[in-house]
């Protein structure tokens, strides 16, 4: 009985004292931005739509419910960058770094639906999926501070020439500078991160085959593509499978 | 039984088929070695040595981490055939676990043959060589190459080659000590005198050693047939105990391998149900195995004990068996022998009697002086005595030598004397040059006395002086007059009456009397040219003067009461088991406090009574003399109840043999049982023992190879200095147990919360393998060192039943408060590391699925940045490494508690024990080196901190 009491208030101590030291670390904690970035120095790639499995695409352009997934996704994905969503965003200086610092609330650059041209789901509700021409959204992670040096764009190739077109939306795969820096989470509430759209127009005698695409992030110096380890660190490896 | 001893020699010859004078041929001898081979003993069966290393490899822990090996192997390979993308991960731990447990089996190993190899080099005997009459010609043949019947001859100083029948004998003596436990030598002739073969004169026996004279015989058995070898092969049968360490390690690894494989298929249960898959659950399996084995503790306890068998050996103890040094710790009874062992086996002179009174001399090791009143010139005639009725001679050239240590050529008794003298009156040898012995009467059993006639040294008196020593009785009968203050009074009934009461009373005291006197043979009778004849007696042995007594007794060793009462305080029974006379067993116990001044026997009790022994209430006696022939009419109920009721036991008159009984008694009582010895009929008891301690110096090979310790200065109090450092390291392997086994809990939680919460791995296994090998080793070695808490030796013997190495009380202190407290600390470290870099606590809940998805390479932290797999994957590396330094840090403060158990650390004193520092700093460097140094290198997991 006394040893159960013991243990009871030994735990509760303990539970108290973790509780205390956690609530101490955590007041030291800034709510706008984490204390050490060391650890995300270079964003990484990722595209969207993402399939569930690896990054993988496999449709058949004449079956809608073959890539109804892919153009939910997208569309949903897309549902943030609605004009309608950014009427709070202010059109900025295309092509230099967008410094706030000084003001007490960041604002977001505007980012129009439109720039991704054929990718944008206004004219083609399934994305190029039906025609054989399939878009694929490259973005860059966020992460706070980050302000890229020289023209950063996106660069897509395949493994084997001569199965695939791309296309990019902006034109260039151009990454704007004005989006950067991001100011994180709690002060940049309405941020939207450029995108790029990578159109891919596979050939006719390409199809039923898998086609290897791998985007990178070049013309930024601070943007490393080729580290050993990490395999999405400015840079991206998908497949693509269509059938007719 | 052999009849060998009833034949006469020509049925002997017929028997054997040999001839006495010519001995075997060759060609016959050859023959019988083909068919009974060599005369030596098998040596008891060694183990394989592979055999021994594989069983390093597969004991302990090492099964249960080749399981998690192979579990690795057979998860990697499955992710292999799946095509992950990290499939070398589990790959690399098993290796790294197999490797683990390779390197602690050759290190277990290694230490293991250091210490049997100590032993093996013990064992190694001179070859010996035996003359033999094969041919009819005497011939030099390694002992070996003996067979029965061949015609051996042996002389003094020679070992008995085999098991002989005497056919022909001069004055030959035997010393059976190493077979009977009879120190006196025995002679030996051809006479067939007793029924039994081990009785009767006629037979010689292997092994034990022909003191003088000389003998020839017809080799009867040899080898393992001898009777000797018969013993050894009896001692081989006595089992051998395991050791209680070796129960308590066991106890312990089926404990914690019991927690490591319940939590762990609990949690594999648990984490299938959660619908985990078997893969993951398995390495899951893997991770809480490898949390709960201390892996690196097994070797720190080689350590711990091969490092106190050292710090042993420099106190006399040789331990033949790692694991023996914990037993001496929790002996309960100590069967000690007498002599040599408690005493310092050494006749020296105790008391003296003249003038009337008995004077006391000093018994101790190295006297130089003695102190008592040597005014009175009785002492100046008795000294004189005492000094030249002496046939013992110092061996030349050790006059650097203390005259204590000096070596001697003569018997017990005579040594005792000439030392004696050479200590109060210098040099004995030019007092004997200077009274030229004229004639002499050595010593024999009929008339019990020793005589000789010297001249004077005085220039002026040309009269002879009749010196004589002998049984006090026998001297007295010869003697008219005493000498009192230097006058010779005559001998009436009243001095008469008081030389009986000294007598008596030294006698009583267990020491062997002798009694001198002297006579200044008239010059008239006897003038300078006189021939003596001692054939003829032609001078008077009788109506002598009657000087003094002296006796004699092997004292004690001045550092054995203190040893005795060292014993009584740490709750441990000394019985003294001894082939000696009862009279003079008890003195000696009462001298060294085997039986304490208070206490009183039966006997005793019945004197002060003056009732007879029958009517005294046994109850009442603490203490009790065993008589051998007592103990051999005893039932065992009788032997218990008297090891049961009395603290003080002394089994006086015992044979070798019954000593296996008492220590037999002494385990039915469920003690520990010590039992020191020497002869090789001592090995059964020395096997029988929970720990047998031989002795070095007077100890046989046999015994010494019974042995679990030997005891190189033979000195009881070295077995005192063992059980304190016996008790000593089971106190520090508590300590390091307690110390290794709370950062398990901290390697464990993490895995249970990851189950169960689904927070990213605060730990790697390779991290936890890390802690246990890497930084904790020398910290928990270091606790070895630890110096004794005050207490050690004020405790009882630990309870074989009850108090465990690991008992629940220290398993729930370590892992249900320290451990927790451990847990709780690392993990508040840990869910900084995470919040500082951007995760907040609350958001680390239930992520695992997506946190160890390598597809999803945007996962957005609590600040809105998207993070890569790989820079998760580092950041989780990141809190390894911080939970690894939290656990490293919080177990330099566990060491420094764990310095002590009972005493205040400021008792204990932070800095004594400068090897813990050594530990401590060696801990933080490897941390260091491992975070900052090593912080590149993938496999490991490690990754700079800030």
């Amino acid at each position: 009985g006394l040893i159960l009491l013991f243990y009871l208030v030994f735990y509760g101590f303990l539970a108290a004292l973790f509780t205390f030291t956690m609530w101490v670390m955590l007041q030291t904690l800034s709510s706008d931005i984490p204390k050490y970035r060391d650890r995300i120095s270079s964003p990484g790639l990722m595209i969207s739509p993402k399939p569930d499995t690896a990054l993988e695409f496999y449709f058949n352009r004449s079956d809608t419910q073959s890539y109804a997934e892919y153009v939910s996704t997208l569309r949903k994905f897309l549902e943030s960058y609605d004009d309608a969503k950014q009427s709070q965003n202010i059109n900025c200086t295309p092509g230099r770094i967008f410094d706030q610092n000084d003001v007490a609330v960041k604002k977001a650059c505007r980012f129009n639906l439109s720039e991704l041209g054929q990718c944008s789901g206004k004219e083609d509700k399934t994305f190029g999926y039906s025609k054989g021409t399939p878009c694929v959204l490259v973005k860059m992670n966020r992460i706070i501070g980050l302000k890229p040096e020289g023209e950063p764009h996106i660069q897509c190739a395949s493994k084997e020439e001569g199965m695939v077109e791309i296309n990019y939306f902006p034109p260039g795969g151009l990454i704007d500078l004005m989006y950067f820096p991001y100011y994180g989470k709690s002060l940049h509430a309405h941020y939207l991160q450029p995108l790029v759209a990578v159109q891919l127009a596979i050939h006719s005698n390409s199809t039923k085959e898998e086609i290897a695409i791998e985007c990178k992030i070049l013309g930024s110096p601070n943007l490393k593509n080729e580290d050993e380890r990490d395999k999405f660190l400015g840079r991206i490896a998908f497949k693509v499978q269509m059938t007719e | 039984i052999q009849e060998d001893h009833k034949l006469s020699a020509s049925e002997l010859e017929g028997k054997y088929g040999t001839n006495i004078n010519k001995g075997l041929s060759s060609a016959r001898a050859a023959e019988l070695l083909a068919r009974d081979g060599l005369n030596s003993l098998t040596p008891p069966k060694a183990t394989p040595e592979i055999v021994k290393f594989l069983k390093q490899m597969v004991g302990g822990f090492s099964i249960l981490l080749w399981v998690g090996a192979v579990f690795s192997w057979i998860s990697s390979g499955i992710q292999i055939a799946q095509g992950a993308d990290s499939p070398f991960d589990n790959l690399y731990l098993g290796v790294v676990l197999a490797l683990v447990v390779i390197l602690t089996g050759i290190f277990a190993y290694y230490q293991e043959a250091k210490s049997t190899n100590i032993m093996a080099s013990f064992s190694k005997m001179v070859p010996q060589q035996a003359l033999v009459i094969r041919d009819g010609e005497k011939k030099e043949l390694p002992a070996e190459q003996l067979v029965i019947g061949d015609i051996v001859e042996i002389k003094g100083g020679d070992r008995i080659p085999a098991d002989i029948r005497l056919i022909a004998a001069q004055g030959c003596k035997v010393d059976n000590s190493s077979l009977t436990g009879e120190s006196e030598p025995q002679p030996r002739s051809c006479e067939f005198t007793h029924d039994n073969p081990l009785e009767t004169r006629n037979i010689a026996f292997y092994s034990t050693t022909c003191v003088e004279g000389t003998a020839t015989g017809v080799v009867i058995n040899t080898g393992d047939r001898t009777v000797i070898g018969r013993i050894a092969s009896l001692a081989s049968g006595v089992g051998n105990e395991k050791t209680p360490i070796a129960i308590e390690i066991e106890h312990f690894v089926y404990l914690v391998a019991g927690v490591a494989v319940s939590i762990g298929v609990l949690f594999f249960i648990i984490s299938v149900s959660m619908r985990y898959k078997i893969l993951d659950s398995i390495i899951f399996l893997i991770g809480i195995i490898v949390a709960n084995v201390p892996e690196g503790l097994l070797a720190t306890v080689t350590v711990s004990l091969s490092l106190t068998a050292k710090r042993m050996a420099k106190k006399n103890c040789l331990v033949k068996n790692l694991e023996a040094v914990e037993t001496l710790g929790s002996t309960s009874i100590i069967c000690s022998d007498k002599t040599g062992t408690l005493t310092q086996n050494r006749m020296t002179v105790a008391h003296l009697w003249f003038d009337n009174q008995i004077y006391s001399a000093d018994t101790s090791e190295d006297q130089t002086t003695q102190p008592f009143d040597q005014s009175s010139p009785t002492w100046t005639a008795l000294s004189k005595i005492v000094a030249l009725c002496n046939r013992a001679e110092f061996r030349p050239g050790q006059e650097g030598i203390p005259i204590m240590k000096r070596v001697v050529v003569g018997d017990a008794s005579e040594t005792a004397l000439l030392k004696f003298s050479e200590v109060l009156l210098g040099d004995v040898m030019s007092i004997r040059a200077q009274n030229k012995k004229v004639a002499e009467i050595p010593f024999n059993s009929t008339n019990k006395f020793q005589l000789s006639i010297h001249e004077t040294d005085d220039a002026n008196d040309k009269c002879y002086l009749l010196v004589m020593k002998g049984a006090p009785e026998r001297i007295l009968e010869r003697c008219s007059t005493i000498m009192i203050n230097g006058k010779e009074e005559p001998l009436d009934s009243e001095k008469a009456e008081a030389f009986q009461t000294a007598y008596m009373e030294l006698g009583g005291m267990g020491e062997r009397v002798l009694g001198f006197c002297h006579l200044y043979l008239p010059e008239n009778e006897f003038p300078d040219t006189y021939s003596f004849d001692t054939d003829a007696m032609n001078f008077p042995t009788s109506n002598l003067c009657f000087v003094g007594l002296l006796s004699m007794i092997d004292p004690p060793r001045s550092t054995v009461p203190d040893a005795v009462s060292k014993c009584r305080s740490a709750g441990i029974k000394v019985i003294m088991v001894t082939g000696d006379h009862p009279i003079t067993a008890k003195a000696i116990a009462r001298s060294v406090g085997i039986i304490s001044a208070t206490s009183e026997t039966v006997e005793d009790i019945a004197k002060r009574l003056n009732i007879p022994v029958e009517r005294v209430n046994r109850r009442e006696a603490t203490a009790a003399v065993v008589n051998g022939m007592e103990l051999k009419d005893m039932s065992l109920q009788e032997l218990d109840e008297i090891l049961c009721n009395h603290s003080e036991i002394v089994f006086a008159r015992t044979s070798p043999q019954q000593k296996l009984i008492i220590v037999e008694g002494c385990q039915r009582q469920g003690a520990v049982v010590a039992v020191t010895g020497d002869g090789v009929n001592d090995s059964p008891a020395l096997k029988k023992a929970d720990i047998g301690i031989a002795m070095g110096i007077a100890g046989s090979d046999a015994a010494k190879n019974a042995a679990d310790m030997v005891l190189l200065d033979d000195n009881f109090a070295s077995i005192v200095t063992g059980v304190e450092e016996g008790r000593l390291i089971f106190d520090n392997l508590k300590k390091t147990i307690a110390y290794t086994l709370t950062k398990n809990i901290a390697e464990l939680c993490p895995f249970l919360i990851y189950i169960i919460a689904s927070i990213p791995l605060p730990i790697g296994t390779i991290t936890i393998l890390f802690i246990d090998l890497g930084t904790d080793i020398i910290p928990s070695v270091a606790l070895a060192y630890e110096k004794a808490e005050s207490d050690i030796m004020n405790r009882r013997p630990r309870n074989k039943q009850k108090d465990r190495l690991v008992n629940q009380q220290l398993a729930v202190y370590s892992y249900l408060q320290i451990g927790i407290m451990q847990s709780v600390g690392a993990f508040v470290t840990y869910f900084t590391v995470y919040a500082e870099q951007g995760f907040l606590p609350l958001t680390l809940l239930g992520v695992r699925v997506d946190w160890e998805n390598s597809a999803i390479n945007d996962f957005e932290d609590s600040y809105g940045q998207q993070w890569t797999k790989y820079q998760r994957t580092y950041l989780q590396w990141t809190g390894y490494t911080a939970f690894f330094v939290s656990i490293t840090i919080q177990q330099v403060a566990d060491l420094i508690i764990r310095k002590t158990r009972r005493n205040s650390i400021f008792q204990q004193g932070l800095f004594r024990n400068k090897v813990i520092w050594v530990g401590i700093f060696s801990q933080i460097g490897i941390a260091l080196i491992l975070t900052y140094g090593l912080g590149h290198v993938t496999a490991l997991n490690f990754t700079p901190l800030r």
